[in-house]
């Protein structure tokens, strides 16, 4: 009886215990007043939302040691732990979040596409409703400041450095061969298919530690983490066909998706100037599986492609045609997981193999090549708070690469290398407020074919000057294996190198983004020989240098005009080297000074059609004239091209779509080919370097079978 | 036995006494709603916090801001909103998994983003709202809000589309029929949506 007396007293003195009164105030770090920020105590419902004075105060039953916790919007979370008799007239000041929209961000060099990143340059959707890219992504980013217009070669040459310098990854692991194999006047396309993909990182210098191997760009392609929905897409195209399929389960889903292209309809309507004894075929399949676990993602990507064709073309220093035929044939296989360790500790990791297999008769040669490459990652990332995260990790490169060589002159030969590169890298990522950040990595290589250490510093500093403008610099020092066709001659080099000097502003406001880019580029270490062609015959050494410098300008608007959207990319790009046969140093041909870019999409809303422009203007490039004294002596004239492109809803899931390049019909050459010797009068003869054909008619019809009825492929056009 | 009563005296008078702290913060949230939105979505946070266990409070406070979210214009304070309502939808989904109303409410958060800019956010996030009212319809058909919900966003992209939107009028004529027979599980479980139901219905019929 007596200890049930106790308890009653014990339970209502609980019930009548003197109550505490908590009260205070609530700032942010320059004194300004948070008015609506909820302040409580951990765990009870005592608490309250400080008025429009920045004021709180509440009174609580508890006793003894409490937390106090206050929140608000854009601000971290204060916590504050002691005995309740010491929480009176409290003056809390509150930090900014640094990971808010308006915070600073570490951008200098990079474009960004995707949901993900808090500045967009392109959207998603803007890889495939570019007029110019025929749902290329490749094509979209050629859009981009910073890109010069190699129009007959198609794949990415940035701010002067060769399309070699620019490395593709897939969710964070190296993509070897990313191009699909062309003829030598006709562009190349990126061999994966854009709708597999929901975020791009274009990043053209001043990069992460995180990646190697790569002088001058890197481009980070990121697979759909879960797709929305189960579905089918048809695709009839006047080229060929596509079909996809999602199928999705709790936790996992797959995407297959098939295409095959065959030019030789195409080309009996609008003949070009190859002679097509075999016109081009490709067949491509890719399948994506995706699988969520308790703490992670698990991703696999596999893709097969296959391509042939067999031709005749000009040559000035042959009276007949020159016969070429590809049979080309590319596995590629990648597996990605990243998952969270615990509250602070996250791990990627990841592993690709590619098989690629080129049968080339050039003549009456017969060359056949293989290349298997294995790369394989793992990254920790150790998020201690909010300014501060440090991210080391581990990679290892091996390429294997072997070539033979038949004709009717020379007993057969083969010959190849192995190439394998171990790297570890280390970076932070340091935010001192929500105007100034820092990112400072440090990544070294060894390399396994050169026994040669090389250590290269990255850093970036990002200041933010008004709400909307900031001011970055960047300055990295990067490292490259010299490429496949140096490699499979010569093996005594060093790797070549470069570093990078950025210097960038960027304002952004409400859909609209102005940016300058100004950069300095200096190359060392690059492979020079001593003949027309790299061969077994030539010298080889690492004596070759060379530099790019030049101002980038973007400005993309989505405001100012309802329903139109539009971008102007303009470079200048002032580059000379002296690298391969050069001899000496000169503006390399695949370097154009000015660029200029200029794309408008237009939703017209009565029509439901989208209708896009893409319109790119590119200055001449260099050729030797040998008529003339000196190397690289000409220059050829300007580049000029526009391209029309029209979608239309025949209703929510079906989608025409066409789009015609270069509808002003541009005569543009690419360079000259010259006579090996000179005639009678003695001089050289010489004949255009045209494109395959000046215009590229599209058409194509898009059906997209779901459960919601509503959505369709305008995403991927 | 003296002791059993006085712990089940004890026991109980606890459990009365969480009870009624639970019913008086909510109601009190609730009343708050109309006209201070922000002092009753902190409350629920704060009710959230001290109910681990309960997802309405996280739900609640989710709903808060992400009605506040639609005609927000600041784009800043938009994300910050929203963010935040996916961390306390996220939290509510932890609590209760494959639930109908949570569904809803994951679906009108993206909504927000595509009435923010249709032409950035309706491409990548329709597909993401029509698979969740499909999987919230799969799981309960029978309630309204799902119906209603789904209806309303049905008709927006068949205006958009420049299509008739008389088909989706059945459909929210059903949800005004569910509304009308429709018991929530306990006082504090969501029970909203008829009136603008009604509403839309309404401009159906002009």
């Amino acid at each position: 009886m007596k200890n049930l007396l106790a308890l009653i007293i014990l339970l209502t003195g609980i019930q009548f215990n003197a109550q505490t009164t908590i009260n205070g105030t609530v700032t942010n770090t320059k004194g300004e007043i948070i008015v609506g920020a909820n302040i409580y105590l951990e765990g009870t419902y005592d608490g309250s939302t400080t008025n429009e004075k920045g004021e709180f105060s509440f009174s609580t039953t508890e006793a003894g040691t409490q937390t106090l916790i206050v929140s608000y919007l854009s601000y971290e979370t204060y916590t504050m732990v002691g005995d309740i008799s010491y929480m009176k007239d409290l003056s809390v000041k509150l930090r900014e979040d640094v990971s808010t929209l308006d915070a600073v961000i570490l951008s200098a060099g990079t474009f960004s596409a995707g949901d993900n990143s808090k500045v967009n340059v392109l959207k998603p959707l803007d890889v495939v409703t570019t007029a110019s890219a025929l749902g290329d992504f490749v094509g979209a980013l050629q859009t981009l400041p910073g890109t010069t217009t190699v129009s007959e070669d198609g794949r990415l040459f940035v701010r002067g450095g060769e399309a070699e310098e620019t490395q593709i990854f897939i969710d964070g692991i190296r993509v070897l061969t990313p191009y699909s194999p062309t003829t030598n006047n006709t562009p190349t396309r990126g061999r994966y298919s854009p709708f597999l993909f929901d975020g791009i990182t274009f990043s053209t210098g001043g990069y992460s530690a995180e990646y190697g191997q790569a002088l001058s760009s890197v481009l980070l392609l990121n697979t759909v983490d879960e797709p929305d929905q189960e579905k089918t897409d048809i695709g009839i195209m006047s080229v060929g066909a596509t079909l996809g399929n999602t199928q999705k389960w709790k936790k996992s889903s797959v995407s297959v998706n098939a295409s095959y292209i065959n030019l030789a309809p195409y080309n009996a309507v609008f003949s070009d100037r190859n002679d097509w004894i075999k016109p081009f075929e490709t067949l491509s399949g890719e399948t994506v599986f995706r699988k969520r676990t308790n703490s992670g993602l698990l991703k696999l990507y596999g893709a097969f492609d296959t391509t042939n064709f067999e031709l005749t073309q000009e040559d000035i220093n042959y009276d007949d045609n020159i016969r070429f035929k590809l049979k080309n044939s590319n596995l590629y296989f990648n597996s990605s997981y990243q998952g969270v360790l615990n509250d602070n500790w996250s791990v990627f990791g990841g592993a690709s193999y590619t098989h690629g297999n080129n049968k080339l008769n050039i003549i009456d040669r017969d060359i056949k090549d293989t290349e298997n490459s294995i790369h394989a990652k793992l990254k920790f990332k150790n998020r201690i708070n909010n300014r501060f995260k440090l991210y080391m990790g581990a990679e290892y490169f091996s390429t294997d690469f072997h070539e033979d060589y038949f004709d009717d002159v020379v007993s057969p030969i083969n010959y190849g290398f192995t190439n394998n590169i171990a790297a570890a890298f280390v970076e932070a990522d340091i935010f001192l407020s929500k105007v100034l950040a820092f990112k400072t990595g440090l990544r070294g290589e060894y390399s396994n074919l050169f026994k040669d250490f090389s250590v290269a510093p990255r850093l970036s500093v990002a200041y933010k000057t008004s709400s909307k403008g900031q001011f970055s610099l960047a300055y990295g020092n990067f490292y490259q294996n010299p490429s496949n066709y140096i490699l499979k001659f010569s093996q005594d080099l060093k790797p070549q190198n470069t570093s990078h000097y950025i210097f960038n502003y960027q304002y952004n406001a409400d859909r609209r983004i102005f940016r300058a880019e100004a950069y300095y580029k200096k190359y060392d270490n690059l492979v020079k020989f001593d003949t027309e062609f790299a061969g077994f015959d030539s010298q080889y050494n690492n004596n070759g240098s060379g530099f790019a410098k030049g101002i980038d300008f973007f400005w993309r608007d989505s405001k100012s005009a309802k329903n139109l959207d539009y971008w102007i990319s303009y470079s200048l790009l002032d580059t000379k080297r002296d690298y391969r046969n050069y001899e000496s140093e000169a503006q390399p041909n695949f370097a154009n000074t000015h660029n200029l870019s200029v794309v408008g999409k237009y939703f017209i809303t009565d029509w439901r059609s989208q209708v896009g422009l893409s319109y790119s203007f590119a200055s001449g490039r260099t050729y030797t004239n040998p008529n003339n004294p000196g190397f690289l002596n000409s220059k050829t004239k300007p580049y000029n091209s526009l391209s029309l492109n029209w979608a239309y809803l025949i209703s929510p899931q079906k989608i025409l779509y066409a789009s015609v390049n270069n509808v002003l019909g541009f005569k543009n050459v690419n360079g000259y080919q010259y006579a090996n010797s000179p005639d009678m009068n003695g001089n050289f003869a010489r004949r255009a370097l045209l494109p395959a054909a000046d215009q590229f008619f599209f058409v194509g019809f898009f059906w997209t079978i779901s459960e919601d009825k509503k959505s369709n492929q305008l995403d991927k056009l | 036995m003296k002791h059993s009563i006085i712990i089940a005296t004890l026991l109980v008078t606890g459990i009365i006494n969480a009870q009624s702290n639970y019913e008086k913060g909510m109601q009190k949230a609730f009343s708050l709603w109309g006209t201070k939105a922000t002092e009753a979505s902190n409350l629920f946070e704060r009710i959230a916090n001290a109910e681990s266990n309960n997802w309405l409070p996280f739900y609640y406070a989710a709903q808060i801001n992400i009605i506040n979210s639609f005609g927000e214009k600041d784009e800043k304070k938009l994300n910050a909103q929203l963010k935040k309502a996916q961390d306390l939808i996220n939290e509510a989904t932890t609590i209760s998994k494959d639930n109908p109303e949570i569904l809803v409410l994951q679906a009108l958060l993206h909504t927000a983003w595509v009435a923010y800019d249709g032409a950035t956010y309706g491409m990548t996030l329709s597909g993401k709202v029509i698979e969740l009212y499909t999987k919230a319809a799969r799981i309960d058909p029978e309630n309204p809000r799902v119906v209603y919900c789904k209806a309303e966003w049905d008709m927006g992209g068949a205006k958009y589309f420049g299509q008739d939107t008389t088909p989706f009028c059945k459909d929210l004529e059903r949800a005004i029929e569910l509304f009308a027979n429709f018991k929530p599980e306990t006082p504090f479980h969501p029970n909203w949506g008829k009136e603008r139901a009604a509403q839309v219905l309404a401009s159906c019929k002009q």
